[in-house]
């Protein structure tokens, strides 16, 4: 066939025309949803509104904590980019609102490398009424709104517990759909806790834009729900005398809990030392943040549900019930609890060198005679010791949200476990006092004489007495729950409270201080070694190596409204400082109107 | 009267007016729907185009003998050299280029008018030389091209440049010029080609390179080429519908209603109307090469075959360039993009076709010896 040059054009022709329509197809058929997702993207913006975050107020309605408005000057890169040379945006931004253009923000403009910036933080009102002003000319740019938290000089008495917030990080935008990088979440304490009653639910505006993110019409809104106001079972008078009864004792480290035994509510729980949460909150200068962090009494961690300190003679109570009410002994048994206690080689020394001689239960508590515990521990055997420290709720989250850490509470298993070794009868000796391997938190001091003032039942511990929740517009009471009851025969309870009584009362008793209590009340010192005898004695007298103060008390006797937990870091001695400081927050509350005296 | 006007109707070529019609009608809707929003009447002044170029078809068909022009030719060739060297200093300048003549009612655009007046003279300049064409004539043709080439490419318009020469290319190879020297040709223009590309502006070589990897830069050059693939992308089988363009209403895309119109079109009526126009173009210009084709008189089948490739090589380079495969150059898709001038030009040059076939259809040529080979 004669090459025709007709037919090699138009079949030219059709060769490109059929590489046009496959591009075509390719395009509209083959990627078409992959286009028609980035053209949705392309003019569809969605601006997340963030709402208020829920207030925080104590039990009776004192705030704590809130939050305010403030605003970022916010840019554009790929809108800034196209309207203004560096120079001009440069000359615009400082003559308006003072602000520098540094060579990172330039870059990210000029290369367009991230799709928002924040220009400037925290604008004040002459700004925001400049941005307005110049609104003409500023293209690109647009204000954006930012909660801030405060916190109130009262939230700095329990700055642990309140916690705080800050920006969620990428993958917790990812986990939860309901946030966005925006968005003020708790941090820790309550914030965290009840973040999700606090948080609220953000708005969302999603907005027809143009290629100068011009908006051009609302597709759709969604208004922002406000986040719940809660109230926190804490009363900040009594937290507020806790507070500042530790600091006038000289004490550098320490906690006390004080909660209500019938409800489990937490009224007061001080970790000392505490440190300012709003500056905490809004950014420490570098030497601030090393002072804290370097501090050797620890104000940055929470004593009350982190620390784990050997519990020492506040621990006999829950002994003694153990032991009454396995039929180790009775009330009425009299057991003859000289200096010292003797297994084989060992010997297990009495606090108190005179002995205690011929006591009962009650005066065994009393004086805190170890040699009795030590013989009645010994024949209740380390499996009963246990069961009731677990019964009580002792190493058991009672409220996992509060509680981060709880006691370790050894057994055989335990110590075949741990430390490769198996359980020895000394091991039970040095546990029936609360010392040896078990180590308990401040909070779980209280697990011990809650039972013991409420008859036995053993409920979730509360921090929030309730909430306003908005959407049924209701106030929401938290109620008490009970977990579990201990039987305990009530002879045998009786007997454990007057010994507690005597603690206070009685001529041998180790806590005299609380005698001036306006109210009958009664308790249990402790006195807890942190290194062996014969260490402490060659090294007395350095703070790190002092025994530690313990306190623990319920009151008024008869119809016990608090129980608490004074617990003094190294602080020597139970009855001395320990017992003295409860007594002085309690007088001061009674005294002051903040605890009733009836 | 009304007979003969009738039987002039049944005369015309039916597919050729047809399409045209069909064309210039979808262009008013389409101005529209790009331009609307810009609260911009583009598409009042297309109507008026519209009207005017259906009456200019209409003229041309009838009231007009194309081979008049052939006296005329080198004159015409005159006037549009003048038209460009006009624009040089009474220009207005638009973006950087002084491409138009500001007439008052009207803003002409001498690079049109030369793309239609170089048809013309290429086809008289062919028809009366000794086919097939030699060298020493087709180096004169090239001469008469390079002249207004360089005027309008230092507009600068490079795209109405190569849209003036390729015609007349396509021409010369379809009067039979010799394949060794279309081959050598070749081979100088490729090695000529990196010393073109050092001479090209950082803004045209941008274009080029953008088509390489247009996300390198999305910013900046490839920004059209990108929007543009959204645009038409996103219309997929069916498209947006019309007037439902997001790309395209919020200026995501841009000159949306000149060169960039297929991509609005593409955006709004999906994948199966977008075929069909791009087919419709084909077959347009296909049945103006077979017009061409069957004709005797070798300067009405040059200038159809000028025409035809016009058409097609326009409108595959602008729809190219829309679906990203081309570089950006300025080249508006014929009949739909806005323009008077290219609108007018166009309608003449369908109509000058509709004329021709209809004046060859009316008499059987004697004219011309039977055996003029394959051109």
């Amino acid at each position: 066939m004669k090459f025709s040059r007709f037919y090699f054009l138009i079949t030219l022709l059709f060769l490109i025309y059929f590489i046009l329509v496959g591009r075509l197809f390719y395009l509209q058929i083959v990627k078409g949803e992959y286009y028609s997702e980035i053209s949705n993207r392309n003019y569809i913006k969605v601006f997340q509104s963030n709402p208020p975050r829920g207030k925080i107020y104590d039990r009776n309605g004192v705030l704590l904590a809130y939050d305010i408005p403030t605003f970022d000057l916010i840019a554009f890169p790929y809108i800034v980019r196209e309207n203004y040379k560096i120079e001009e945006l440069r000359l615009l931004l400082k003559n308006v609102f003072g602000v520098e253009l540094d060579e990172k923000t330039q870059e990210i403009i000029r290369k367009n490398l991230l799709p928002k910036i924040t220009v400037k933080k925290n604008l004040t009102q002459k700004d925001v009424e400049n941005f307005y002003n110049y609104s003409y000319m500023l293209k690109g740019f647009y204000l954006e709104v930012v909660p801030k938290r405060v916190y109130t000089p009262e939230a700095n008495y329990l700055p642990h517990i309140i916690g705080y917030v800050g920006y969620p990080t990428k993958e917790d935008v990812e986990k939860n759909p309901d946030i966005t990088l925006n968005t003020l979440v708790g941090k820790s304490g309550i914030e965290k806790i009840y973040d999700n009653l606090l948080r609220g639910k953000a708005g969302q505006k999603a907005v027809l834009v143009d290629a100068f993110g011009r908006q051009k019409k609302i597709l759709w809104e969604k208004d922002p729900e406000k986040g719940n106001d809660i109230y926190l079972s804490i009363d900040i008078r009594l937290q507020k005398i806790v507070y500042e009864t530790f600091k006038s004792s000289g004490h550098k480290s320490g906690a006390v809990v004080i909660v209500d035994p019938d409800s489990y509510q937490i009224l007061a729980a001080l970790s000392y030392p505490t440190y300012d949460l709003q500056k905490f909150y809004e950014g420490l200068k570098q030497e601030e943040w090393q002072a804290l962090t370097q501090d050797k009494y620890t104000p940055l961690i929470d004593k009350v549900f982190t620390g784990r300190y050997p519990p020492g003679s506040i621990y006999k109570p829950l002994v003694s019930i153990a032991a009454l009410e396995e039929g180790v002994i009775t009330p009425e048994t009299r057991i003859l609890s000289g200096s010292e206690f003797s297994i084989g080689k060992y010997r297990y020394r009495n606090w108190n060198k005179a002995g205690c001689g011929y006591i009962n239960v009650a005066q065994a508590l009393e004086m805190s005679c170890d040699t009795f515990y030590y013989q009645v521990g010994l024949k209740l055997g380390v499996d009963n010791i246990f069961k009731y420290t677990k019964l009580f709720g002792i190493g058991e989250k009672l409220n996992p949200d509060i509680e981060k850490k709880v006691a370790i509470v050894p057994n055989r298993e335990w110590k075949r476990k741990v430390l490769k070794q198996p359980w020895f009868h000394g091991d039970t000796v040095n546990l029936s006092i609360g010392q040896g391997y078990l180590s308990i938190t401040p909070f779980d001091a209280t697990k011990i004489v809650v039972p013991i003032a409420n008859g036995g039942k053993v409920l979730k511990p509360q921090i929030l007495k309730g909430y306003y929740d908005n959407k049924r517009q209701m106030f929401v009471h938290i109620k008490p729950e009970v977990i579990r009851k201990i039987k305990i025969k009530i002879w045998n309870l009786e007997a454990v409270r007057y010994g507690m009584y005597l603690v206070v009362y009685g001529p041998q008793g180790t806590a005299k201080a609380l005698k001036s209590v306006p109210v009958k009340n009664a308790g249990k010192t402790g006195t807890a070694q942190v290194y062996t005898y014969l260490t402490r004695q060659k090294k007395h007298g350095k703070w790190e190596l002092r025994d530690h103060a313990w306190f623990i008390s319920f009151a008024p006797y008869d119809n016990p409204k608090l129980a608490g937990v004074v617990f003094v870091e190294h602080g020597e001695s139970g009855g001395g400082v320990a017992a003295p400081l409860m007594a002085n927050i309690l007088k001061r509350a009674y005294s002051e109107g903040v605890l009733s005296i009836k | 009267m009304k007979n003969v006007a009738l039987e002039k109707l049944k005369n015309i070529d039916i597919l050729v007016f047809g399409i045209t019609l069909f064309l210039l009608i979808f262009s008013v809707f389409n101005i529209y729907s790009a331009s609307y929003h810009e609260f911009s009447n583009l598409y009042i002044k297309q109507i008026v185009f519209v009207v005017f170029s259906f009456f200019v078809i209409l003229t041309t068909t009838f009231l007009f003998d194309y081979r008049w022009l052939s006296s005329v030719s080198f004159y015409l060739y005159g006037l549009g050299i003048v038209l460009l060297i006009l624009v040089k200093f009474i220009g207005s300048t638009v973006l950087g280029a002084k491409r138009w003549i500001n007439l008052g009612f009207f803003q002409l655009q001498p690079s049109e008018v030369m793309k239609s007046i170089m048809i013309i003279f290429s086809a008289n300049y062919i028809s009366s030389s000794k086919l097939p064409i030699s060298f020493k004539d087709f180096l004169k043709l090239m001469l008469f091209s390079v002249i207004p080439f360089t005027l309008i490419y230092t507009q600068p318009d490079l795209g109405s440049g190569i849209m003036l020469v390729l015609p007349v290319l396509v021409m010369v190879f379809l009067a039979g010029f010799k394949l060794r020297y279309i081959i050598s040709f070749m081979l100088v223009f490729i090695l000529l080609s990196p010393i073109v590309w050092n001479h090209l502006k950082d803004y045209q070589k941008n274009r080029i390179l953008a088509i390489l990897n247009p996300e390198a830069d999305p910013k900046g050059t490839a920004y059209h080429i990108i929007q543009s693939k959204i645009a038409i992308g996103s219309g997929m089988l069916t498209g947006k519908g019309y007037l439902q363009g997001s790309q395209s209403k919020y200026y995501f895309l841009p000159e949306q209603h000149t060169d960039f119109i297929f991509a609005t079109i593409g955006e709004e009526w999906g994948f199966v109307v977008s075929f069909l126009l791009l087919s419709l173009y084909l077959i347009l210009s296909l049945r103006i090469f077979l017009i061409g084709k069957t004709l005797k008189d070798m300067f009405g089948k040059f200038i159809c075959y000028g025409v035809a490739s016009l058409i097609v090589f326009q409108s595959f380079v602008n729809i190219a360039m829309n679906l990203a495969i081309a570089p950006v150059v300025g080249v508006p898709l014929p009949f739909l993009s806005y323009g008077g001038t290219a609108l007018i030009m166009f309608s003449f040059l369908i109509g000058l076709v509709l004329n021709i076939s209809y004046i060859n259809s009316k008499q059987s040529f004697q004219l011309y010896p039977e055996n003029i080979g394959d051109y």
